[in-house]
């Protein structure tokens, strides 16, 4: 397929922004700044790939910012509980394994209600992502748990670096990122998906399992989201029942910018990955050129309607 | 009060119309009577300023007038309730019928101007039915819906009304209520133009008939003088033309065995369909054919009623297990579907398949492309590269496509719903010996098909299917289109 072809006109955009960003902070391009910058999409990064599986299918999960939120606070009651003086390897297994049953169990009920009823996918995981958002209160009453100073297992997942260079948090998405990519460019299911995408009907005629086919994708894209909460909330040293919040609309805007059609049928895991670089990039960019963050909300905005816009006419 | 003369309409190289002659008196219901494809719709078209003609003249009231828009057609005073209704269900009857025309003041709606015009309005029609006003239009019937459009017709003034086959969703007793309402309106001076097939609604209702077929008119009969079994084959009068063959019959054992099969449309239907036989279901739009189809390929639940496949019964609860007994489906609606229009060529071959190029993460691409060229040679689909989009083929094409990627594991039973809608007659004819030749290797074929031409060509026998039933099997070799068309119009023969 003509993937490739697709992402010149995105990675073109991305390294323009990086030029343009080195001329106005003279160190953009150091390498410490870079990796700097690739540790901070990480998180929006593997949201997105799961959100590029659920668009892709002409589905949308809005619920991933209030999971992420409820999967770290999970983790971290399960890593606290009983005032452990010391950490322990299964004590961590614990708390991220609670951490991601408790993202699967909402990705199930997400996939299964949107397989199996006729509820429109955005107002499902409009309702789950209320839902999950109050689970996260729940605990210690909405105020922050703080992460153990010994825990630097847990603690290692968002901070720490291989070999003192690679950060844990790039690893992980990249690893997520040759899954994603795999799965839905090389495997039946990925052909299934865009079939689906492109005709629930004709792929119901052609013998596709549909509703399964749907139900994964929803486990699949709250499953990166709890692996996403594991990271964020490990970076943040403690669990905030807050956290998350926008998360959503920013995996979003990872994969239109990166070509995934919301019609569905339209998109792939290499374009939403570079379409994460240049919201980050963005981020960073704007930040350290000292604008003000109003004026980057606004900047980040019309970059997104412009990427979508000649991507749209583009398709014609 | 309305003349067209010598309308001509091509499309493209297709002459859909061909110098046709038709005239309308106010106070009269004339019916416009043609095979499906005989033109009637086309005609309706230009009446109604969809389409322009190519040559000819409409003349209302004596003087030529230019239909060039729907508003010329608006204006006109001519109203044309289509098959499809075109109501928002869940507004009321009374929104309904002001679609559009609201009455308001400075822009707010006057709800209770509305519904006290629309009640006098549908009194003065006779329209009782629907006098509630205030209800939803989702909770009427088909038939009190079809009074609403009516009556939103009728609401301006309303000189000629056109009625496309508006009774192929009604019971009896519905339908015999519309034709009082009719009489009614023809009483207040409106002219109607109904178009059917069912002759002996028309004979009942219709004070003239004309008779289209294939773009041309037939004739023109007062009703009083007409008999049915002329106009019969007035419908049908063609010779045969013999643009494929049917292979030759050689009945294997027995591969599809369905008794009694029911659900909502589909009533105690049996049928039994050998190995290298084609068995044709006639029947007209709305006959329930296509609901045959998708209760035979689980697609709608079967209340009642057994499926065999070589002897063997079994459960069909979805596609994939119709697909996994060894029989396919090419559904009617090629585009909305069959295929993945978003995508080349070359992924609506494969999709079915995916399987087998790709079992693990590895896809064999060598493979995936041995299957898309053997479908495209298979079937001599005419594609420049296998890898343009689908958008880029011809009607014909793309139906080429949809069939032959099924080949790569010949299925079978193959069912195919009006596999020749918009497919050209070289495509056609291609289409057919092609699958003559795989019919004559053991594969069974149900052919759904309007063109009766068709089914008696390609069939060796032919079931003739009515309200959800069939009626009778016939012997394609010992029975002719008068003979069908006798049955399905519900002539009764002397």
């Amino acid at each position: 397929m003509n993937t490739a072809k697709r992402l010149i006109p995105l990675i073109g955009a991305s390294i323009a922004l990086m030029v343009l960003f080195r001329i106005l902070v003279p160190g953009f391009l150091n390498p410490e700044n870079l990796v700097d910058l690739v540790q901070q999409i990480s998180v929006n990064a593997i949201i997105a790939f799961g959100m590029t599986f659920c668009i892709l299918i002409g589905g949308i999960d809005l619920s991933v910012g209030a999971v992420l939120a409820v999967v770290g606070t999970t983790a971290v009651y399960v890593l606290g509980y009983g005032e452990a003086e010391t950490q322990s390897l299964f004590r961590f297994f614990l708390a991220v394994g609670a951490g991601l049953t408790v993202a699967v169990l909402f990705g199930a009920f997400n996939g299964v209600c949107a397989a199996r009823t006729k509820m429109p996918p955005f107002i499902i995981t409009l309702a789950t992502m209320m839902v999950a958002r109050g689970a996260a209160l729940r605990f210690n009453q909405g105020r922050p748990i703080s992460i153990p100073a010994h825990e630097t297992l847990f603690l290692g997942l968002g901070n720490g670096r291989i070999a003192g260079v690679l950060p844990v948090p790039v690893l992980i998405m990249l690893v997520i990122l040759i899954i994603s990519a795999v799965l839905l460019h090389r495997t039946r299911f990925g052909q299934h998906l865009y079939g689906i995408g492109g005709n629930r009907e004709a792929a119901r005629f052609t013998g596709i399992a549909v509703g399964r086919a749907e139900i994964t994708v929803y486990i699949l894209c709250a499953l990166f989201t709890g692996i996403a909460g594991i990271i964020a909330t490990s970076q943040l040293y403690s669990a905030e029942p807050a956290s998350g919040a926008g998360f959503e609309l920013n995996a979003i805007a990872a994969a239109v910018v990166g070509g995934t059609s919301f019609t569905g049928g339209i998109g792939s895991i290499p374009g939403t990955f570079i379409g994460a670089i240049i919201i980050g990039t963005l981020d960073k960019g704007l930040n350290q050129a000292g604008v003000h963050f109003s004026y980057q909300y606004i900047l980040k905005g019309l970059v997104i309607l412009a990427a979508v816009y000649f991507d749209v006419r583009r398709k014609r | 009060m309305l003349v067209l003369e010598g309308i001509t309409k091509r499309f493209g190289g297709v002459t859909a119309l061909d110098r046709v002659c038709f005239d309308l008196c106010p106070g009269e219901i004339h019916a416009l009577l043609g095979e499906n494809g005989a033109g009637k719709s086309t005609l309706i078209k230009v009446l109604g300023g969809i389409h322009q003609a190519d040559e000819g003249a409409v003349l209302f009231e004596g003087a030529s007038v230019d239909v060039n828009g729907v508003t010329a057609a608006d204006r006109l005073g001519v109203r044309i309730i289509h098959q499809e209704l075109s109501l928002a269900p869940n507004m009321t009857v009374a929104e309904n019928i002001f679609l559009g025309r609201e009455p308001h003041a400075f822009g707010f709606m006057r709800h209770r101007a509305m519904a006290d015009a629309a009640r006098q309005l549908v009194e003065r029609l006779g329209l009782h039915e629907i006098r509630d006003v205030r209800k939803s239009v989702s909770n009427l019937s088909v038939a009190h819906r079809q009074l609403v459009e009516i009556a939103r017709a009728l609401a301006t003034r309303a000189r000629i009304l056109v009625l496309d086959e508006p009774t192929s969703a009604l019971s009896d007793a519905e339908t015999a209520a519309l034709f009082t309402t009719l009489r009614r309106l023809r009483a207040q001076g409106v002219g109607i133009i109904y178009i059917s097939h069912r002759l002996e609604e028309i004979m009942q209702l219709a004070d003239r008939i004309t008779v289209l077929r294939d773009g041309r008119t037939v004739g023109t009969r007062p009703v009083s003088e007409v008999d049915q079994r002329e106009l019969v084959r007035w419908m049908v009068g063609r010779d045969v033309v013999d643009y494929f063959h049917r292979p030759p019959h050689v009945a294997g054992p027995i591969a599809l065995q369905v008794t009694g099969l029911s659900n909502d449309r589909v009533h105690e239907v049996s049928l039994t369909l050998h190995e290298g036989e084609v068995l044709g279901i006639a029947g007209l739009v709305g006959s329930g054919r296509t609901e045959l189809a998708r209760a035979l390929f689980g697609i709608d639940p079967v209340r009642k009623g057994e499926i065999a496949l070589a002897g063997e019964t079994v459960d069909i609860h979805s596609p994939r297990e119709a697909l996994r007994a060894g029989m396919v489906l090419i559904p009617e609606d090629r585009q909305g579907q069959g295929l993945v229009m978003i995508q080349t060529v070359a992924f609506n071959l494969a999709l079915p398949w995916v399987r087998e190029w790709n079992p693990g993460c590895r896809p064999d691409l060598s493979r995936r492309h041995s299957i898309i060229q053997r479908a495209i040679e298979g079937f001599a689909i005419k594609v420049a590269n296998a890898e343009q989009p689908i958008t880029g083929l011809s009607g014909g094409n793309q139906q080429k496509v949809l069939v032959s990627r099924w080949m790569e594991h010949r299925p079978r039973v193959l069912i195919l719903d009006e596999p020749t809608r918009g497919v050209d007659v070289g495509a056609r004819e291609e289409m057919f010996r092609l699958l003559g030749g795989l019919v004559r290797e053991g594969m069974a074929v149900v052919l759904i098909s309007s063109d009766l031409n068709e089914v008696l060509n390609m069939s060796h026998r032919v079931a003739v299917y009515r309200d959800g039933r069939i009626l009778k099997t016939l012997d394609a070799a010992d029975t002719g289109m008068e003979e069908i068309m006798t049955l399905l119009t519900g002539v009764k023969t002397a």
